[in-house]
């Protein structure tokens, strides 16, 4: 039983190796030359003003988060698409059906909604 | 041999660790870190309990706390996020003004 | 036997990442070690026989809700002088020792329980079959419910976010 979970293991041990032994080959054969010119910030001969790391606008993080609140929805329809058939052969498909459907018509409603207040508009 | 006790306790450690880190960091950002970290807590008790006892109830409610936990940080990163702009700081004790 | 040494592994795994979470000060690097965190407590969930579950912790916590925080770390992009350097004091070592005291009480109640464990578990113990079937016909109106729990969290984000 915990035995079919060994490739798994070994999918993750693999996949740690790898990033491991990249970075550590990237540390020891890549060039270590520092210099104080090579790390500024390059702006065409003047010297640079402030710092690079500016302020993104941060109202892209709305597409995130609504993401993520789709993304639970769709991880609710995943047992009803593999359970749909034994319920229909079970007798009680209709049943099961209507019950998904109040379910997305709610979403929907919360869908129509971000797209009437243009919530998705990349501006 | 790992027994129910084992699992419990572990929860117990973990839930610990999320209150202590809800309640002592002033990074509010780590603070809801911490919470996802109590609700996961509660999700392994419930999993745990219900291998023991032989019923799939606990899984069903696990799968709630998922949605309630997502849900909750959908919203605190979103007022998170609208503080940011206003007040420019993640500080919770500098967010004083929201009380009644 | 194995299942005793993953149990360790998976447990200091994640107790070890959330203490690391706790104690940094960048909140993009403990971030980080909350993934691995989650990624133990998947851990623990295979091994107590939840497949389905630990594959949504996989996916929701560490996949979904661990990105979105990390999307409003990079976002919010906060300098060094944004950071909230947390010092210790004595009302923090009271709070701990109040929350060891906690503890041992949630320990202490625990050991008490007493559940026969079974080793033979139903054929679709903890597969989306077996917790599908219960979603969907015990839990039906918790179900629902769900459904307007995330409309409500659509909204507030929206309200949230589009203000201006």
């Amino acid at each position: 039983m915990i035995s079919s979970y060994v490739p798994i293991l070994v999918l993750f041990v693999f996949a740690g190796l790898f990033a491991g032994a990249f970075l550590g080959i990237s540390a020891l054969l890549g060039p270590k030359k520092k210099s104080h010119a090579g790390d500024s910030i390059y702006e065409c001969g003047p010297a640079p003003v402030g710092g690079a790391r500016e302020r993104f606008s941060v109202k892209f993080f709305l597409v995130a988060i609504l993401f993520i609140l789709f993304d639970i929805e769709v991880v609710f329809l995943f047992p009803w698409a593999i359970l749909f058939r034994q319920f229909v052969n079970e007798g009680m498909g209709l049943f099961v059906f209507v019950e998904m459907a109040v379910f997305l018509v709610i979403l929907v409603l919360g869908y129509i909604f971000v797209w009437r207040k243009r919530a998705l508009d990349w501006r | 041999m790992i027994t129910i006790h084992h699992y419990l306790i572990l929860s117990a450690l973990l839930f610990t660790l999320g209150l202590l880190g809800a309640v002592l960091r002033k990074n509010i950002l780590i603070v809801l870190m911490s919470i996802e970290v109590m609700m996961n807590a509660i999700n392994l008790t419930f999993i745990a309990v219900s291998r023991y006892l032989r019923v799939m109830d606990g899984h069903v409610v696990a799968f709630f706390v998922m949605a309630v936990a997502a849900a909750e940080a959908a919203i605190g990163l979103a007022i998170v996020v609208s503080l940011f702009r206003t007040r420019q700081t993640i500080k919770t004790t500098d967010w004083r003004m929201m009380r009644g | 036997m194995s299942e005793t040494i993953f149990f360790y592994i998976f447990a200091v795994i994640s107790v070890g990442m959330v203490l690391l979470m706790i104690f940094q000060t960048n909140p993009i690097v403990s971030a980080l070690y909350l993934v691995f965190g989650f990624f133990g407590v998947a851990g623990l969930y295979v091994l107590l026989s939840a497949p389905f579950v630990a594959v949504l912790q996989v996916l929701v916590y560490a996949g979904a809700i661990m990105v979105l925080f990390l999307f409003v770390l990079m976002l919010l992009n906060l300098r060094k002088e944004d950071l909230v350097y947390d010092r210790l004091n004595w009302r923090k070592i009271g709070v701990g020792g109040v929350a060891i005291l906690f503890l041992g009480f949630l320990a202490h109640h625990f050991t008490r329980i007493q559940i026969q464990p079974f080793f033979d578990l139903p054929e679709n113990f903890g597969t989306p079959e077996g917790v599908g079937r219960l979603l969907f016909t015990t839990y039906l109106i918790p179900f629902e419910l769900v459904s307007i729990l995330l409309l409500v969290a659509i909204i507030g984000a929206v309200v949230l976010g589009k203000r201006q």
